[in-house]
Formats: structure tokens, sequence, C-alpha cells
């Protein structure tokens, strides 16, 4: 490239002029890089020496050899809810319901922490700063540990999986709401202002028809992420289906353990194409 | 009479070094037209705001009707608001909502906040909608989304939803600036329909000199946040231009139709206007331009 500007006799930019090879800031960048993966390998002592290929063979093969009987009542005390199948619904409504929770919250909080609404005074500068605040604590604890914390509070089961996955979610709704309320065109508001309503019925008149939209589609997003998320909670004493597979895996039923998974992806499958469809469909 | 409006050493300081008003005071009488002109920046904007106080003054008054509006609090500031009407340049409608939802929301400071949304608007307010909606030509419109429609159109709902109010007063914030000058023409007609037949008084900021001379029965002209010019809109010469937009400024023209009227009127405006001399056969809509490199 530099050739181009010394045959015009133009000056070479500067850009050009340095060659990569000579740019010791690309080798200091590759030098970090190597030094921090050696560093890392070192300390994580990856040891290779305890994998068995045979024993996982027979393991992964069971995995694939299906025990239907989960399907189905094993005895005069097991209903349809006890099965893996009746699992699997009520895991989906966990991620339903702990989506429907947080949503309730998220929606008014949401109107709390954005800075276009929640303004104009020192109060309600306070009140943004106190709920953009909650929702990056509540966001920020990964699920699986809020799940724990609310096992202990509920107990083991549905309870603690349902408010769990809701107290998370209304952080992560809560900041996707707020900041669809931020990102609003002002006019309107401004507009119903002058009107001489007030802020509720500006709101209600102006900011509401504007964020209809990106709110059903977070929604959406979000109960999509909250269904893929709701077998896993069984792991930690969230209850529902993950619990069940949780007992297979550590009683090394695999048989059992291998269809729970096959009929875990195939409803986050489901889910997921279910979701981008509606939100297709919608917006 | 008293004044409808008075302005009294009126001060928006936004920070330190920007001072956008240094210092109003007007007086504005009943059933005036008032036009301001001035630079983007002088202030026009922010006088406008600060009359319904969508813009906070930093410092002097704004009675409106004898009342104080800089010191209004709460109901008694929305009270007032609901009697001063305005557009926007760029409209300012829920561009996803119907034309008729937005003319609708111009009754909204009528309506207490729980009627809002518990019951649906009643008879009257419906009515009044269609009627205002036929009023600026656009009842057929009622029910598609405001996006659809074009500039002229947006702006004539903006009209109607200002006419919900039943103001006495109406602020017109640039409204033709993002329309051509044929819309324009359209716009302002209706706003000259509200100011004769309502009576409503009408402040107005425009940027073509030619549309303030057409419409205007007053000009006010800003510069520096101080006004500069206070007058009848043909007293507007080309020593008064200049003081107005600066020694580089030019006047430049624009093609519109005129009506046989119009073209008497600025027959009548030679003697008093010297550049219409030199081009009175095309002289139209008049744009302000500074001087070169600087045009917006």
């Amino acid at each position: 490239m530099a050739e181009y500007f010394v045959a015009r006799g133009l000056p070479v930019p500067p850009e050009l002029r340095r060659t990569p090879l000579t740019d010791w800031r690309r080798w200091s960048a590759i030098g970090a890089t190597l030094a921090v993966l050696y560093v890392g390998v070192r300390l994580l002592d990856i040891d290779l020496s305890r994998a068995n290929p045979q024993y996982a063979g027979t393991r992964i093969i069971s995995l694939l050899q299906w025990d239907l009987s989960i399907l189905t009542p094993q005895n005069e005390f097991e209903t349809f809810w006890d099965t893996a199948g009746g699992l699997m619904i009520v895991t989906i409504f966990l991620g339903v319901v702990a989506t429907a929770i947080s949503i309730v919250f998220a929606l008014p909080l949401a109107f709390l922490g954005a800075r276009n609404i929640t303004t104009g005074n020192p109060v309600a500068s306070a009140i943004y700063g106190v709920a953009r605040v909650l929702f990056t604590v509540m966001r920020s604890i990964d699920v699986l540990i809020v799940v724990i914390i609310f096992a202990v509070i509920f107990g083991l089961g549905s309870a603690a999986g349902v408010f769990g996955l809701a107290f998370h979610n209304i952080g992560v709704l809560g900041k996707l709401y707020s900041e669809a309320i931020e990102g609003i065109d002002p006019g309107p508001s401004e507009a119903i202002t002058a009107t001489g309503a007030t802020r509720f019925q500006v709101v209600w008149a102006a900011v509401l028809p504007q964020i209809v939209n990106p709110f059903i589609s977070f929604s959406i997003y979000r109960l999509d992420a909250n269904v893929r998320l709701a077998p896993v909670l069984g792991f930690v004493g969230g209850g529902g289906i993950g619990q069940y597979l949780f007992q297979t895996i550590n009683l090394f039923q695999y048989n059992k353990a291998g269809l729970i998974i096959f009929m875990i992806v195939i409803t986050v499958a489901a889910m997921d194409f279910a979701s981008a469809q509606i939100r297709r469909r919608l917006l | 009479m008293p004044a409808l409006l008075e302005i009294r050493d009126l001060v928006k300081v936004y920070s330190r070094d920007t001072r956008a008003l240094d210092g109003i005071s007007l007086d504005i009488r009943r059933g005036e037209f008032v036009v301001l002109i001035g630079l983007s920046g002088s202030g026009k904007s922010t006088l406008l705001r600060c009359i319904n106080r969508l813009v906070e003054p930093t410092s002097g008054q704004v009675i409106f009707e004898g009342s104080d509006v800089t010191h209004a609090r709460g109901p008694d500031l929305r009270r007032i608001r609901t009697r001063i009407g305005m557009i926007f340049q760029q409209f300012n409608l829920v561009k996803r909502s119907s034309v008729f939802a937005n003319v609708l929301a111009g009754r909204l400071g009528y309506r207490s906040p729980w009627r809002t949304i518990a019951s649906r608007p009643s008879r009257e307010d419906v009515a009044l909608a269609f009627e205002n909606l036929e009023r600026v030509s656009i009842l057929e419109k009622a029910y598609v989304r405001a996006d659809a429609l074009s500039g002229g159109q947006q702006q004539r709902v903006g009209i109607a939803r200002a006419l919900m109010q039943r103001p006495q007063l109406m602020l017109a914030d640039e409204p033709v600036a993002s329309l051509d000058p044929a819309t324009s023409h359209s716009v302002l007609r209706y706003l000259e329909e509200i100011n004769k037949t309502d009576g409503i008084t009408v402040i107005c900021s425009l940027h073509f000199l030619s549309l303030a001379r057409r419409y205007g029965t007053r000009v006010i002209a800003l510069k520096a946040g101080r006004v500069a010019f206070d007058g009848k809109p043909a007293e507007i010469d080309e020593r008064r231009f200049k003081e107005i937009y600066g020694e580089d400024a030019v006047e430049v023209e624009i093609g519109v139709n005129r009506t046989a009227e119009e073209q008497r009127a600025d027959e009548a405006r030679k003697v008093l206007d010297p550049r219409a001399l030199s081009d009175a056969a095309t002289d139209a809509a008049v744009v302000e331009r500074l001087g070169p490199g600087a045009d917006r």
C-alpha cells in the first residue's frame, strides 16, 4: 500500500508507515496472550491420566439405551406428575411462572430506573439510583446461587426454583425494560406534558405506546431463557425435572438420565424455535 | 385591556457560559399572530418553552391570563398548560398510535389520571376530536397510524391535538421547518384560520422571513437572547434584516405559488423593502443564509 503513495510523491499516511513485523505493540500483545495461557495451563494442572475410555464408552452407550419405564407411573403411589413427562411439563411451567412473576415486578421498577422518567428532583434521582443498583445486584448474582439461597429459605423444591429464577430475572428484565424506556423518542412526552397532563398520563399516553414492542420482545426472550434454565435449577434444589435428573446420575442410572437429557434437549429446541417464530410474527 | 401574556425580565442560563435568554420583556395581546424570528440559537425555542415551563426559566416572570406561570406548581401549572396549546417542528406525535388516539391525547389535561386508564374517552371528547380532525381536513385519516402520514398531515394532526385543549394561546416552535414551502403555507393557513376565527393568540417561530411577513401581525426578532426588533412585519427593511441576521446575511428565494392578494401585498412592500424591487417577479418564500460556508 505504501508504494502507492511513494510512487505518486505523496506523503505516506502514518497507518501505513508501520509494517506489521516491526510493530512492537503487536508482538507484545501476542507475547502477553501466550504468557497468560501458559500460566493458566500450568495452574490448572490438566491431568488426562485419570480418563478411562473403556468405562466412558459403556456409560455413553447406556445413556442411549433409554429406560422408558420413567415415562409411566411405576406403582400405586405414583401419578403422571411423578413421571419424567410430568416433571418436564412442571419444569416448563416453572420457567413460565417465574417469568410472569418477574414481569410483574420488573415493569413498574423499570420506570423508576429510567433516567428520562424518574427525573426532575433529588428524590427522583435517588430513586433512580436505587432502582438501577437493585437491578445490577439482582442480575449479578448467578441464578444457581440465588436458587441455593432460596432453597435454604423455602426448602428444596419448586418454590426455591420459581422464586430464585424470578428474582434473578427481575434484575435482567428491569435493566432491559428501563433501557428500552430510555431509548424512546422524547418528543411525544414533551407534547403531552405541554397539554397539562400529569406525569402518569404522559407515561400512559406517550411512553407506553412506544415501548410495547420492545417489552414483548424482551419478555419472550427471557421466557425462552428461563425455560432453558429451569431444568438445571433442580441440581441445586430448585425442583422439577432437574432434581430427578440429578438423582438418576447420582444413582448411576444412566439409561434413565439419557432419556431425561434427550427430553430436555427437545424441549429447549422447541422453545427456541417457538420464541423465534413468535417474535418474528409479532414484531 | 391587560395583555394575555406578560413576560418580565426572563432569563434562562443553561450552563455558565450560555445565556439562552438574557432579559426578555414582552406583552402579548389577545388575538395577535406573533412571529418569532432570529438565528438558530438566538433563544426562540427556549422562550417558547419557558412560557409553558417545558423549560424552567432561571429568573424573571411569565404571567398568563393574570396568573404567574413561573411560580405555579403541580395542578396549578397543569391547569395553565391546558390553556396553552403547542405544536412542534418534529410534530411529536406518538408514531405508533392512530391519528385519533393522538388527537384525543390533547384532552388529557382535563381528565383525572385514573380515568385515563379506567374508562373509555367520553362522548364529548370523541366528538371534539372528530370536529378538530375535520377542521384540519384530515378526518378520513382518523384511524391511520400517525407515522403513515406525510409531514404536512402530521403537523395538522399536531394542530388538532392542540385544539383539543381549547387553548387561549398557541405556541408553535418552528412548525414548518421540516416541511416544503407549499406544505408550509398550508400549515400556516390553518394557524392563521384558528387565529382569526377562534381568536386564539399565536406565537410562532419561523425561519422564513417571507412567511413571517405574510402571516405575522407582529414580528419579534431575537438576537443572542435579547429582543432585537419588535414591530410590524413591513418594518423589517434591509438595514433591520442585517441587524438581526448579521452583516453577511443574504435573503435567498425559493419558489412558491402566490395568490394575487399576496402579490399585491408585495407591490405595496416595495416602498419599504429595497430588496423586493430587484426580484419582485419571483419573490417568494425567503430563506436567510449566513454567508458562505455557514449554511445549514
